[in-house]
């Protein structure tokens, strides 16, 4: 374990407060100034199983949780079994003594005393954030603060009960980790909340869902900030439904985006075929979890790429990208909005169960984000889908004088069925233009991510992997050079092939190297190595880091 | 063809003698006569699923999107939502609607959706040659029920008021006077509005089976259970309004008189809002 990060890891059934708990930590360290990563593990249940709530932080930048803790809280036998190896040297140990006897570690009768309050278990988060604030050294006059604007509901028990719990654990605990303060205090946001502020920073209008971790968040996120937004937020019957939803306001004018995983975005796909003829402006939120099909829901993985690469029948333009960060998350689902407003095509921000629910401190400049908005048409005679020399036609929306339609059939430039071969010809070279128009457009932005480094070694990586990667690097005395494409379709190979006939590897979440393929194909690289994980779990840092030491030696 | 015949340029490809004929003729003195009532053309935007019904897209000259097989009825709500100034109609078909696009058409008169349906109900598919259709009575012999289609179809008025639709009615393409009121009474209405069109396909049908059958409701039912009672004990070829009530309209339980097009807010107005939730 490096030494400039803590790591706090609480451990329990679901419904005891576990995940409050790790937030309410996270909190505590942003608000001295601290950065930090916090990583969320729970099962697809509503009550019991087992929950952990990692929670690192650092006075630097930091992008993944360490498994590695220091100070493990656990409230139950299973999160003990559990953790028992999560544990960094001189790490602390507290179980619950009610559970178990005969562990290594500082035990406290933690249900007997929650069962002297009403809400009983549910106080259990309350615990483990006393435990902290004791281990970090805090005043108890500093943690009562905490508790109260944490845990509004039943003040004086939950303090009661956190005062006695201090009390327990502080005679081993007292200020073993005291933490040095950081420059400023920055937001924790998770990766959704980070593509839903983006989104509406780029001029969403409407957004449709269907509930599917991990992209349940964005709706529950945008549903309830939507009156603040003067946004539509409408949870429908099914993902067909979400994505034709989707493209009938885009007709309408309304900047529209959807959000599911795989499973969601198989039934979508026959939509965004429609968006593609259509030429609608619809981005879909693709967040990839652990599949096939039902899979495991509320683990990560990268394992739908050429799944979104494809998606939909027939030949038409996908824009596809990836951010690498949260942060990076806000820029990015602002850009892709833009992007398919520019170019008319339907377009997937593709991300992970990781990127989408971990949360960690940014610093987001809002008026950074990128403003879609089409190209209007003026003048009479309207063509929905006038054949210009980019492939763009202006658009315009009812009501107008204009007639203006949107086809699913092949059609001609008004938007009218044909079945004419040469028509068919000119429609598909239309549609087909803009795919140059987006490459010229794309070279001028920054595609592409390179952390430098030494010339020893490439690391390819793409989505919140990236993250896991720079934290990796951080730990020990490795200095490859990093590369993330931003963007898989079009794929920048104008950025990417200057690293041919170089020391290459590849780390991506996935059992058959995806990526590595995509790269391989498109860009002609070699790679020495692909260091694959599909466990469901993101990589750790120190895991990471040892396997990129076997590559390197 | 002037404009005010409502007709585009494109060559119409319907059977002489279908029946798609005179619900095109019904939606154009229908729009004719609202307009005369002060909506203006060009609030009317229209969406079709995929079939015979759907060719109407491309004939009838006001804005749309000629969207999939079975998606019309999502297509019209998130025209809908996005722009509640906008007149939407939504033409579909018995295997399009109430096959394919079943749980979109169930849950646009759930929602109480502001918008109208116009199911040409030609009891077959008529465009994929002739198959057995939702609606087509038991017996059906088509090429994928070589002998005789044994599923009773669904009784699409008393389906669609059970499922909370707020104008439910028959009319037939035979009676263009009677369509053309009773889509006028349809599109005015507040609420998803729902209009089951019996159309023969002449391939298929008969004009002379329909006329031989079809008869009026005596008078209208005064509510919702009268509504289902006579849905369900009336045969398929009785024409006129079954239901119509009052109730709250999806996008106005959802953000009330906005309109999430035309009061979008601006790039700084978002930028502050942003900036407020990420100081929080």
């Amino acid at each position: 374990m490096e030494n400039d990060v803590f790591t706090f890891l609480v451990g329990g059934k679901a419904g005891e407060g576990v995940k409050k708990a790790g937030s309410v930590a996270a909190h505590i360290f942003s608000r001295m100034g601290r950065y930090v990563f916090e990583m969320d593990d729970y099962m697809s249940l509503i009550r019991g199983g087992h929950n952990f709530s990692v929670v690192s932080t650092s006075t630097r930048w930091i992008s993944s949780h360490y498994m590695q803790a220091n100070l493990v809280v656990n409230f139950d036998k299973r999160s003990s079994q559990t953790h028992k190896d999560d544990i960094a040297e001189n790490g602390i140990i507290v179980f619950n003594s009610d559970e178990e006897e005969d562990v290594d570690g500082i035990g406290i009768p933690l249900s007997s005393e929650a069962d002297k309050y009403p809400m009983k278990k549910l106080m259990y988060g309350v615990g483990a954030v006393a435990i902290l604030a004791s281990a970090i050294g805090f005043k108890k006059i500093e943690m009562n603060d905490i508790i109260k604007n944490e845990y509004p509901y039943g003040i004086e028990d939950n303090i009661n009960f956190a005062n006695t719990i201090y009390d327990l654990v502080n005679e081993e605990c007292d200020n073993k980790f005291p933490l040095e303060k950081g420059d400023k205090e920055r937001v924790i946001i998770t990766g959704n909340e980070s593509i839903s502020l983006g989104a509406v920073a780029g001029g969403l209008n409407t957004y449709y869902g269907y509930p599917m971790t991990p992209a349940s968040t964005i709706l529950h996120f945008l549903a309830k900030n939507a009156k603040n937004f003067g946004i539509a937020v409408v949870h429908a019957e099914s993902e067909l439904a979400v994505i034709n939803m989707a493209i009938g306001s885009t007709f309408s004018g309304a900047k529209s985006m959807v959000g599911t995983s795989g499973g969601g975005f198989a039934l979508m796909t026959e939509g965004f075929s429609l968006a593609g003829m259509t030429e609608a402006p619809v981005l879909v939120v693709l967040s990839q979890r652990s599949g096939p099909a039902t899979g495991v829901p509320t683990y990560t993985e990268q394992a739908d790429l050429p799944f979104a690469l494809t998606a939909g029948h027939g030949d038409f333009l996908r824009i596809i990208a990836s951010p690498g960060t949260v942060e990076e998350a806000y820029y990015l689902a602002s850009e892709m909005l833009a992007l398919v407003w520019k170019f008319q095509t339907p377009g997937i921000l593709l991300t992970e169960k990781h990127l989408s629910e971990s949360s960690m401190t940014v610093d987001i400049k809002a008026e950074d984000a990128s403003w879609a908005e089409p190209k209007m048409y003026t003048g009479d005679n309207f063509k929905r889908y006038l054949n210009t020399e980019d492939g763009i036609s202006p658009m315009l929306f009812p009501p107008s004088k204009e007639v203006i339609k949107w086809d699913s059939y092949e059609h001609d430039e008004y938007g009218i069925t044909t079945e004419n071969a040469e028509q068919i010809r000119i429609m598909h070279e239309k549609r087909g233009k803009k795919i140059g128009a987006l490459i010229n457009y794309l070279k001028s932005k920054k595609t592409v991510n390179v952390t430098p480094g030494d010339n020893s070694l490439n690391i390819f990586t793409y989505g919140s992997t990236y993250m896991s990667v720079l934290e990796a690097l951080k730990y020990g005395d490795l200095k490859p050079r990093v590369i993330q494409p931003i963007y898989l379709n079009p794929l920048p190979i104008w950025e990417l092939e200057q690293f041919k006939d170089q020391e290459n590897i590849v780390v991506e979440q996935n059992l058959t190297g995806q990526f590595t393929a995509l790269l391989r194909e498109k860009v002609g690289l070699e790679f020495k190595k692909t260091i694959k994980k599909y466990d469901g779990r993101p990589f750790d840092p120190i895991e990471l880091h040892n396997q990129l030491k076997e590559v390197v030696k | 063809m002037t404009e005010h015949e409502l007709k585009t340029k494109a060559e119409i490809t319907w059977c002489k003698g279908c029946g798609n004929f005179g619900i095109f003729t019904a939606i154009r003195n229908a729009i004719n006569k609202l307009e005369e009532r002060g909506i203006k053309r060009e609030k009317f935007v229209m969406t079709a699923g995929i079939g015979c019904h759907a060719k109407i897209h491309d004939y009838l000259n006001i804005s749309g999107l000629y969207s999939l097989h079975g998606r019309d009825a999502a297509t019209a709500q998130g025209m809908k939502i996005a722009n509640p100034n906008l007149k939407v109609i939504d033409f579909s078909g018995d295997g399009n609607g109430l096959g394919e696009g079943l749980a979109h058409t169930l849950f646009a008169a759930k929602r109480n959706q502001d918008f109208t349906m116009i199911l040409h109900n030609n009891s077959v598919y008529a465009l994929t040659t002739g198959q057995f259709s939702p609606l087509t009575e038991q017996g059906w012999d088509g090429p994928s029920t070589p002998e005789g289609s044994f599923e009773p179809p669904f009784n699409a008025i008393s389906l669609i008021i059970e499922a909370g639709a707020t104008f439910v009615a028959r009319s037939f393409a035979g009676k263009v006077d009677h369509l053309t009121e009773v889509m006028i009474r349809a599109i005015e209405h507040e609420g998803f509005s729902f209009i089951e069109v019996l159309q023969p396909a002449v391939p298929y049908h008969e004009w002379s089976e329909y006329n031989k059958r079809i008869e009026f409701l005596e008078s209208e039912p005064k509510s919702k259970e009268e509504a289902l009672q006579l849905a369900r004990n009336s045969h398929r070829f009785t024409l006129g309004v079954f239901y119509e009530g009052k109730r709250q309209v999806y996008h106005k339980a959802l953000y009330g008189d906005h309109n999430p097009v035309l009061n979008s807010l601006s790039r700084n107005e978002r930028f502050k809002k942003i900036r407020k939730i990420l100081k929080e």
